[in-house]
């Protein structure tokens, strides 16, 4: 009796299934076996030199300070692929936006960067490979990004967050992960923000067994008359650990509310007695 | 003389990675833009490390230069991330207080601020620790 009501009392308290609160199978043994069969993205992996494009670097001045000598520099230049082409009304707004650009980027105060962003960073990601989901965690502001691949279907009002709503399905040996709900903070590429209506769309693939090619297509009718595609390779690191990175333990950048970028040099004060660490 | 050359072509290296970090919110930004750094300039200064923190998102360092009248100017210097240095061949005790060293730095714009962005630094046994280095190598 007391069962049947509490039952009762639950099944009435029951959400309704949303993206939040997803019945999942129970992995079966066949359902672990079967992750043997896909490509083997597990591991850590980098972007070599930590963002696309090709580098030409050109002699740059130098100039004499007193109690400091001038090492020999150089200037570089760094060629970015080509820039999305955007409708006029949007090409307008960035425009706009340009006369009100501030000094730094909210990174400084330690936000992550955003999708598409997050995925570029020169700092290592780890790929997970579990029953009905891919995980791909990035050392960079600790990010997570959860791929699931159990055939659910993306949500039609997701919450926009930094990293947005993923799914993915494998086409033969490619991860197609599909991605949607993004705050307006997020670039589809530098300077140039998206519209609610942003789409992700990204290809992953082993080239060979310790080099991922990942294609990430931004689609967003309301910023770019065309689908916006970029490609980064990745290296795998077999013998890499992720490490912590809390970006708030001795945040001394900042970007103040009207844009300005400063910095805080500040000595710490010396070590308390019987300390052995650096890390204060 | 092949210490020195060694640090140059390293130098160079590390103005490649800086010219992927100063894209404004670029795919390769890490934490920052580099808005309070001048990165067409490099210097050098010697002195003695006053304390080095090895901390997120940036690691500190800070460097008593004698300025030539008994006295000495501190510098500050803001390198990578733990992480990043971690896996090129630092550790949190790779710069100690009291450590004589010689540093090569991108310097503050504001004429006011002593110290910079990090190139290197280099000890006097030659042994050399730069900021940015391609994934896997040292």
């Amino acid at each position: 009796m007391i069962v049947a009501l509490a039952s009762a009392l639950f099944a009435s308290v029951a959400p309704a299934q949303t993206w939040l609160n997803f019945k999942r199978p129970t992995p079966t043994a066949a359902d672990w076996a079967a992750l043997g069969k896909l490509p083997d993205f597990t591991g850590v992996w980098e972007e070599p030199l930590g963002g696309g494009g090709s580098l030409v670097v050109k002699p740059g001045a130098a100039k004499q300070v007193r109690n400091e000598t001038t090492a020999k520099s150089k200037f570089p230049t760094f060629h970015m692929p080509p820039p999305p082409s955007l409708t006029p009304d949007w090409a307008a707004k960035v425009d706009a936006l340009k006369a009100h650009a501030a000094e730094d980027n909210p990174q400084a105060n330690c936000l992550p960067n955003g999708m598409p962003a997050i995925m570029g960073m020169p700092y290592p990601y780890e790929f997970l490979l579990t029953p009905g989901q891919v995980t791909i965690i990035g050392e960079a502001y600790r990010m997570i990004r959860h791929i699931y691949t159990d055939g659910r279907t993306l949500p039609k009002d997701p919450t926009p967050t930094f990293w947005g709503t993923s799914v993915g399905h494998w086409e033969g040996d490619t991860l197609v992960a599909e991605s949607v709900g993004f705050i307006p903070g997020t670039h589809i590429a530098p300077g140039i923000p998206h519209s609610a209506k942003m789409k992700i769309i990204e290809r992953f693939r082993l080239i060979d067994a310790n080099t991922m090619s990942i294609e990430t297509t931004v689609i967003d009718p309301v910023a770019l008359t065309r689908p916006y595609t970029t490609s980064r390779i990745l290296k795998r690191y077999p013998n890499w650990t992720i490490d912590e990175y809390i970006c708030e333990q001795n945040n001394r950048n900042s970007v103040t509310s009207s844009g300005k970028a400063e910095v805080d040099t500040m000595p710490p004060p010396p070590p308390p007695l019987g300390s052995d660490s650096n890390s204060q | 003389m092949k210490q020195m050359k060694t640090s140059l072509k390293q130098a160079g290296l590390f103005a490649v990675l800086v010219a992927a970090l100063m894209l404004p919110a670029g795919p390769a930004i890490a934490h920052h833009g580099f808005a309070d750094y001048d990165m067409t300039r490099q210097l050098t200064v010697s002195g003695k490390v006053r304390a080095f923190q090895w901390t997120n998102p940036h690691t500190w360092l800070w460097l008593d230069v004698p300025n030539g009248k008994g006295g000495t100017t501190l510098y500050a210097f803001e390198g990578m991330s733990p992480n990043y240095l971690g896996r090129r061949g630092w550790t949190r005790e790779s710069l100690k207080p009291g450590d004589q060293i010689t540093v090569n730095f991108f310097p503050f714009k504001d004429p006011k601020k002593k110290g910079g962005t990090l190139a290197f630094a280099k000890k006097p046994n030659g042994e050399e620790f730069n900021n940015f280095v391609p994934a896997g190598a040292k």
